[in-house]
Protein backbone atom coordinates (compact mmCIF):
# COMPACT_ATOMS: atom_id res chain seq x y z
CA UNK A 1 0.00 0.00 0.00
CA UNK A 2 1.05 3.44 -0.55
CA UNK A 3 2.59 5.39 2.03
CA UNK A 4 1.00 8.63 2.91
CA UNK A 5 3.89 10.87 1.52
CA UNK A 6 5.82 12.95 0.73
CA UNK A 7 8.91 10.82 1.20
CA UNK A 8 12.27 12.16 2.76
CA UNK A 9 14.72 10.96 0.52
CA UNK A 10 18.08 10.26 1.42
CA UNK A 11 21.17 9.36 -1.06
CA UNK A 12 21.41 5.67 -1.02
CA UNK A 13 18.12 5.17 0.73
CA UNK A 14 17.07 1.49 0.04
CA UNK A 15 13.55 1.34 -1.26
CA UNK A 16 11.32 -1.03 0.33
CA UNK A 17 11.24 -4.31 -1.62
CA UNK A 18 8.37 -6.17 -3.42
CA UNK A 19 7.92 -9.75 -3.73
CA UNK A 20 5.52 -11.06 -6.25
CA UNK A 21 5.16 -14.70 -7.92
CA UNK A 22 4.99 -15.15 -11.42
CA UNK A 23 1.65 -17.17 -12.17
CA UNK A 24 0.08 -17.93 -15.56
CA UNK A 25 -3.37 -16.46 -14.37
CA UNK A 26 -1.64 -12.98 -13.37
CA UNK A 27 0.26 -13.15 -16.87
CA UNK A 28 -3.12 -13.85 -18.64
CA UNK A 29 -4.46 -11.13 -16.35
CA UNK A 30 -2.26 -8.75 -16.81
CA UNK A 31 -2.31 -9.62 -20.74
CA UNK A 32 -6.12 -8.51 -20.65
CA UNK A 33 -5.80 -5.36 -18.71
CA UNK A 34 -2.49 -3.89 -20.65
CA UNK A 35 -3.75 -4.92 -24.20
CA UNK A 36 -0.66 -6.91 -25.41
CA UNK A 37 -1.62 -9.83 -26.58
CA UNK A 38 1.66 -10.96 -27.56
CA UNK A 39 1.85 -15.20 -27.81
CA UNK A 40 5.16 -15.63 -25.85
CA UNK A 41 3.31 -13.53 -22.67
CA UNK A 42 0.20 -16.17 -22.23
CA UNK A 43 1.08 -19.29 -24.26
CA UNK A 44 4.33 -21.95 -22.82
CA UNK A 45 4.78 -23.25 -26.01
CA UNK A 46 5.41 -19.55 -28.53
CA UNK A 47 7.07 -18.82 -25.89
CA UNK A 48 9.59 -21.77 -26.28
CA UNK A 49 10.69 -21.04 -29.61
CA UNK A 50 11.65 -17.60 -28.42
CA UNK A 51 14.06 -19.80 -25.84
CA UNK A 52 12.37 -19.50 -23.08
CA UNK A 53 10.92 -21.71 -20.85
CA UNK A 54 7.40 -20.87 -20.57
CA UNK A 55 5.09 -17.73 -20.63
CA UNK A 56 7.35 -14.67 -19.47
CA UNK A 57 6.39 -11.15 -18.34
CA UNK A 58 5.95 -8.26 -20.62
CA UNK A 59 7.69 -4.91 -20.42
CA UNK A 60 4.15 -2.91 -19.64
CA UNK A 61 3.99 -5.50 -16.49
CA UNK A 62 7.48 -4.74 -15.78
CA UNK A 63 7.43 -0.67 -16.24
CA UNK A 64 3.91 -0.73 -14.15
CA UNK A 65 5.58 -3.20 -11.26
CA UNK A 66 8.73 -0.46 -11.06
CA UNK A 67 6.09 2.11 -10.90
CA UNK A 68 4.43 0.47 -7.72
CA UNK A 69 7.27 0.29 -6.33
CA UNK A 70 8.32 3.87 -6.72
CA UNK A 71 4.68 5.25 -5.70
CA UNK A 72 4.60 2.66 -2.65
CA UNK A 73 7.45 4.46 -1.41
CA UNK A 74 7.57 7.75 -2.46
CA UNK A 75 3.27 8.41 -1.81
CA UNK A 76 0.83 9.70 -3.50
CA UNK A 77 2.01 13.64 -4.39
CA UNK A 78 5.10 12.26 -6.43
CA UNK A 79 5.34 13.18 -10.28
CA UNK A 80 6.73 10.61 -12.54
CA UNK A 81 8.95 12.28 -15.21
CA UNK A 82 10.71 9.61 -16.77
CA UNK A 83 10.94 5.75 -16.49
CA UNK A 84 14.11 4.22 -18.56
CA UNK A 85 15.98 2.67 -19.96
CA UNK A 86 14.13 0.29 -18.73
CA UNK A 87 16.82 -2.94 -19.83
CA UNK A 88 15.89 -6.64 -19.94
CA UNK A 89 18.04 -8.41 -19.59
CA UNK A 90 16.89 -12.22 -18.69
CA UNK A 91 12.93 -13.80 -19.42
CA UNK A 92 10.53 -13.22 -15.90
CA UNK A 93 8.92 -17.02 -16.21
CA UNK A 94 5.79 -18.87 -14.90
CA UNK A 95 7.35 -19.99 -11.86
CA UNK A 96 9.61 -17.15 -10.96
CA UNK A 97 9.28 -14.98 -8.31
CA UNK A 98 10.18 -11.60 -8.61
CA UNK A 99 11.46 -9.32 -6.39
CA UNK A 100 11.58 -5.66 -7.29
CA UNK A 101 14.50 -3.07 -5.67
CA UNK A 102 15.81 0.26 -5.74
CA UNK A 103 17.85 3.00 -4.26
CA UNK A 104 17.71 6.30 -4.28
CA UNK A 105 21.40 7.69 -6.54
CA UNK A 106 20.06 11.59 -6.50
CA UNK A 107 18.39 14.23 -4.77
CA UNK A 108 18.10 18.06 -6.21
CA UNK A 109 16.20 21.18 -5.41
CA UNK A 110 14.56 22.27 -8.35
CA UNK A 111 12.04 24.95 -9.19
CA UNK A 112 9.80 22.50 -9.76
CA UNK A 113 10.22 20.72 -6.31
CA UNK A 114 12.44 17.85 -5.46
CA UNK A 115 14.08 15.86 -8.14
CA UNK A 116 14.99 12.17 -7.73
CA UNK A 117 16.34 9.96 -9.39
CA UNK A 118 16.46 5.96 -8.72
CA UNK A 119 17.77 2.59 -9.90
CA UNK A 120 15.62 0.31 -9.65
CA UNK A 121 16.07 -3.66 -10.85
CA UNK A 122 14.34 -6.85 -10.29
CA UNK A 123 15.91 -10.14 -9.17
CA UNK A 124 14.17 -13.86 -9.79
CA UNK A 125 15.86 -17.12 -9.27
CA UNK A 126 18.34 -16.26 -12.30
CA UNK A 127 19.81 -13.40 -10.96
CA UNK A 128 18.85 -9.73 -12.09
CA UNK A 129 16.21 -9.88 -14.65
CA UNK A 130 15.83 -6.57 -15.44
CA UNK A 131 16.68 -2.78 -14.40
CA UNK A 132 15.41 0.64 -15.03
CA UNK A 133 16.14 4.39 -14.05
CA UNK A 134 13.13 6.34 -12.78
CA UNK A 135 12.85 10.20 -12.32
CA UNK A 136 10.75 12.12 -10.34
CA UNK A 137 9.21 14.85 -8.69
CA UNK A 138 8.26 15.60 -5.18
CA UNK A 139 7.24 18.27 -2.98
CA UNK B 1 11.46 -12.81 -30.01
CA UNK B 2 9.12 -13.80 -31.83
CA UNK B 3 8.03 -16.79 -34.10
CA UNK B 4 9.72 -17.53 -38.07
CA UNK B 5 7.96 -14.99 -40.61
CA UNK B 6 7.75 -12.05 -38.06
CA UNK B 7 7.73 -8.74 -39.57
CA UNK B 8 7.54 -6.85 -42.61
CA UNK B 9 10.14 -8.09 -45.48
CA UNK B 10 12.03 -5.94 -47.56
CA UNK B 11 15.40 -4.64 -48.07
CA UNK B 12 18.00 -2.53 -45.65
CA UNK B 13 17.10 0.41 -48.48
CA UNK B 14 13.53 0.41 -47.90
CA UNK B 15 14.02 0.48 -43.97
CA UNK B 16 16.59 3.39 -44.93
CA UNK B 17 13.53 4.87 -46.55
CA UNK B 18 11.56 5.14 -43.82
CA UNK B 19 13.88 6.51 -41.65
CA UNK B 20 12.67 9.90 -39.75
CA UNK B 21 9.00 9.52 -41.27
CA UNK B 22 5.64 8.47 -39.15
CA UNK B 23 5.52 4.74 -39.73
CA UNK B 24 2.23 4.38 -37.69
CA UNK B 25 -0.47 6.68 -36.16
CA UNK B 26 -3.37 5.23 -34.21
CA UNK B 27 -6.15 6.14 -31.76
CA UNK B 28 -6.42 3.94 -28.39
CA UNK B 29 -9.76 2.30 -29.09
CA UNK B 30 -11.21 3.24 -25.11
CA UNK B 31 -10.84 6.25 -22.64
CA UNK B 32 -9.41 6.04 -19.40
CA UNK B 33 -12.23 5.11 -16.96
CA UNK B 34 -12.17 3.08 -13.80
CA UNK B 35 -13.00 -0.38 -15.01
CA UNK B 36 -9.46 -0.15 -16.51
CA UNK B 37 -7.39 1.52 -14.14
CA UNK B 38 -8.96 -1.18 -11.42
CA UNK B 39 -8.00 -3.95 -14.15
CA UNK B 40 -4.44 -2.67 -14.49
CA UNK B 41 -4.00 -2.67 -10.83
CA UNK B 42 -5.39 -5.47 -10.22
CA UNK B 43 -2.57 -8.04 -11.26
CA UNK B 44 -0.06 -6.20 -9.81
CA UNK B 45 -1.42 -5.65 -6.65
CA UNK B 46 -1.00 -2.13 -6.87
CA UNK B 47 -3.10 -0.22 -3.98
CA UNK B 48 -2.95 3.97 -4.30
CA UNK B 49 -6.11 5.77 -3.90
CA UNK B 50 -5.44 8.68 -6.31
CA UNK B 51 -5.85 6.25 -9.10
CA UNK B 52 -9.21 4.98 -7.75
CA UNK B 53 -10.53 7.45 -5.27
CA UNK B 54 -11.20 11.20 -6.72
CA UNK B 55 -11.31 12.92 -2.96
CA UNK B 56 -7.55 11.18 -3.05
CA UNK B 57 -6.28 12.75 -6.40
CA UNK B 58 -8.06 15.63 -5.63
CA UNK B 59 -6.09 15.97 -2.20
CA UNK B 60 -2.57 15.68 -4.03
CA UNK B 61 -3.29 18.58 -6.67
CA UNK B 62 -5.33 16.33 -9.50
CA UNK B 63 -8.44 17.49 -10.63
CA UNK B 64 -9.82 13.84 -11.27
CA UNK B 65 -8.63 10.41 -10.50
CA UNK B 66 -5.88 10.10 -12.38
CA UNK B 67 -4.74 7.09 -14.66
CA UNK B 68 -1.40 5.28 -13.33
CA UNK B 69 1.61 6.84 -15.37
CA UNK B 70 2.98 4.32 -17.37
CA UNK B 71 -0.78 3.07 -18.21
CA UNK B 72 -0.57 5.15 -20.99
CA UNK B 73 0.86 2.10 -23.40
CA UNK B 74 -2.09 0.80 -23.05
CA UNK B 75 -4.22 3.52 -23.21
CA UNK B 76 -2.42 3.99 -25.94
CA UNK B 77 -2.80 0.07 -27.87
CA UNK B 78 -4.71 -0.21 -31.39
CA UNK B 79 -7.79 -2.07 -31.21
CA UNK B 80 -6.85 -5.91 -32.21
CA UNK B 81 -10.89 -5.86 -34.03
CA UNK B 82 -13.25 -3.17 -34.98
CA UNK B 83 -16.22 -2.94 -36.78
CA UNK B 84 -16.14 -3.06 -40.05
CA UNK B 85 -12.85 -5.63 -39.93
CA UNK B 86 -13.20 -9.04 -41.38
CA UNK B 87 -13.65 -11.98 -38.66
CA UNK B 88 -11.15 -14.06 -37.60
CA UNK B 89 -10.74 -17.42 -39.32
CA UNK B 90 -9.20 -20.44 -37.44
CA UNK B 91 -6.16 -20.65 -39.70
CA UNK B 92 -4.96 -17.03 -39.88
CA UNK B 93 -2.29 -15.62 -37.71
CA UNK B 94 -2.65 -14.29 -34.51
CA UNK B 95 -3.18 -10.30 -34.09
CA UNK B 96 -0.29 -9.08 -33.07
CA UNK B 97 -0.23 -5.71 -30.72
CA UNK B 98 1.08 -2.83 -32.80
CA UNK B 99 4.96 -2.66 -33.08
CA UNK B 100 5.43 -0.35 -36.13
CA UNK B 101 9.15 -0.91 -36.42
CA UNK B 102 8.31 -4.73 -36.70
CA UNK B 103 5.40 -4.63 -38.90
CA UNK B 104 5.29 -1.29 -40.70
CA UNK B 105 8.96 -1.05 -41.87
CA UNK B 106 10.29 -3.27 -44.31
CA UNK B 107 13.86 -4.78 -43.48
CA UNK B 108 15.23 -8.28 -44.66
CA UNK B 109 14.50 -10.12 -41.32
CA UNK B 110 12.72 -12.46 -39.26
CA UNK B 111 12.99 -12.36 -36.07
CA UNK B 112 12.96 -9.54 -33.64
CA UNK B 113 13.63 -8.43 -29.94
CA UNK B 114 13.19 -5.73 -27.24
CA UNK B 115 16.08 -4.27 -25.95
CA UNK B 116 15.51 -1.10 -23.87
CA UNK B 117 12.85 1.44 -23.76
CA UNK B 118 12.14 4.20 -22.23
CA UNK B 119 9.30 7.34 -21.30
CA UNK B 120 9.43 10.49 -20.43
CA UNK B 121 6.16 11.80 -18.88
CA UNK B 122 4.60 15.43 -19.86
CA UNK B 123 0.60 15.42 -18.65
CA UNK B 124 -0.93 13.05 -16.32
CA UNK B 125 -3.84 10.93 -18.14
CA UNK B 126 -7.70 11.96 -16.53
CA UNK B 127 -11.18 9.71 -16.98
CA UNK B 128 -12.35 10.64 -20.44
CA UNK B 129 -8.97 11.40 -21.60
CA UNK B 130 -8.59 9.51 -25.47
CA UNK B 131 -4.90 8.48 -26.60
CA UNK B 132 -3.70 9.04 -29.99
CA UNK B 133 0.03 7.25 -30.72
CA UNK B 134 2.51 8.63 -33.57
CA UNK B 135 5.64 6.56 -34.05
CA UNK B 136 8.30 7.46 -36.17
CA UNK B 137 11.88 5.63 -36.61
CA UNK B 138 14.65 7.64 -35.54
CA UNK B 139 17.30 5.59 -35.98
CA UNK B 140 18.94 2.49 -37.84
CA UNK B 141 22.24 1.34 -36.11
CA UNK B 142 23.30 -1.78 -38.42
CA UNK B 143 24.82 -5.10 -36.55
CA UNK B 144 25.81 -8.51 -36.43
CA UNK B 145 24.97 -10.04 -32.69
CA UNK B 146 25.26 -13.80 -32.16
CA UNK B 147 21.57 -13.92 -32.87
CA UNK B 148 22.19 -13.20 -36.68
CA UNK B 149 23.06 -9.94 -38.97
CA UNK B 150 20.79 -7.37 -38.78
CA UNK B 151 19.88 -3.95 -36.67
CA UNK B 152 18.71 -2.06 -33.89
CA UNK B 153 15.83 0.17 -35.12
CA UNK B 154 14.45 2.59 -32.76
CA UNK B 155 11.25 3.92 -32.80
CA UNK B 156 9.54 6.85 -31.00
CA UNK B 157 6.02 7.07 -29.54
CA UNK B 158 4.40 10.41 -29.36
CA UNK B 159 1.10 10.06 -27.23
CA UNK B 160 -1.40 12.66 -27.62
CA UNK B 161 -4.45 13.50 -25.87
CA UNK B 162 -7.72 14.71 -27.35
CA UNK B 163 -6.75 18.63 -26.60
CA UNK B 164 -3.23 17.98 -28.63
CA UNK B 165 -1.36 18.00 -25.18
CA UNK B 166 1.26 15.69 -25.26
CA UNK B 167 0.95 13.10 -22.66
CA UNK B 168 4.72 10.98 -23.00
CA UNK B 169 7.38 10.17 -25.40
CA UNK B 170 8.73 6.93 -25.38
CA UNK B 171 11.39 5.34 -27.15
CA UNK B 172 11.57 1.57 -27.94
CA UNK B 173 14.72 -0.25 -29.08
CA UNK B 174 14.41 -3.31 -31.34
CA UNK B 175 16.99 -5.71 -32.70
CA UNK B 176 15.80 -6.71 -36.25
CA UNK B 177 17.99 -9.67 -37.21
CA UNK B 178 17.38 -12.20 -40.05
CA UNK B 179 18.09 -16.46 -38.60
CA UNK B 180 17.87 -19.45 -41.66
CA UNK B 181 15.77 -22.15 -41.72
CA UNK B 182 16.19 -24.56 -38.67
CA UNK B 183 18.96 -22.08 -36.92
CA UNK B 184 17.92 -21.55 -33.05
CA UNK B 185 16.75 -18.06 -32.09
CA UNK B 186 17.98 -16.35 -28.86
CA UNK B 187 16.72 -14.92 -25.92
CA UNK B 188 15.01 -11.34 -25.30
Amino acid sequence: MTNSGPVVAVVGEYLPEISIPITLQRLVMEAGANRDFSLMHHDGSIARTAGASDAFANTFFLMGMFERLVRDWAGPQARFTKMGPLKMLNFNIVGDTMVFKGVVELVETTLKGRRLVLELWCESERGQTTTCVVELLTP
Amino acid sequence: MSDVGWGLWGTWEETEACLGKVVGQWQGPDPVERGSIRRWLEPKEFDCAIHTDVDAAKAVGHHDVVAPASMVFTYGVAAYWSPGDLNQSIDDEPTQIQIPVIFNVPAPCNKSFATSMEITFEEPLYLGDVVTCTSRLIDIQRKTLKVGPGAFLRQEDTYTKQTGEVVAVASLDIFRFYVSDGEAGHDE
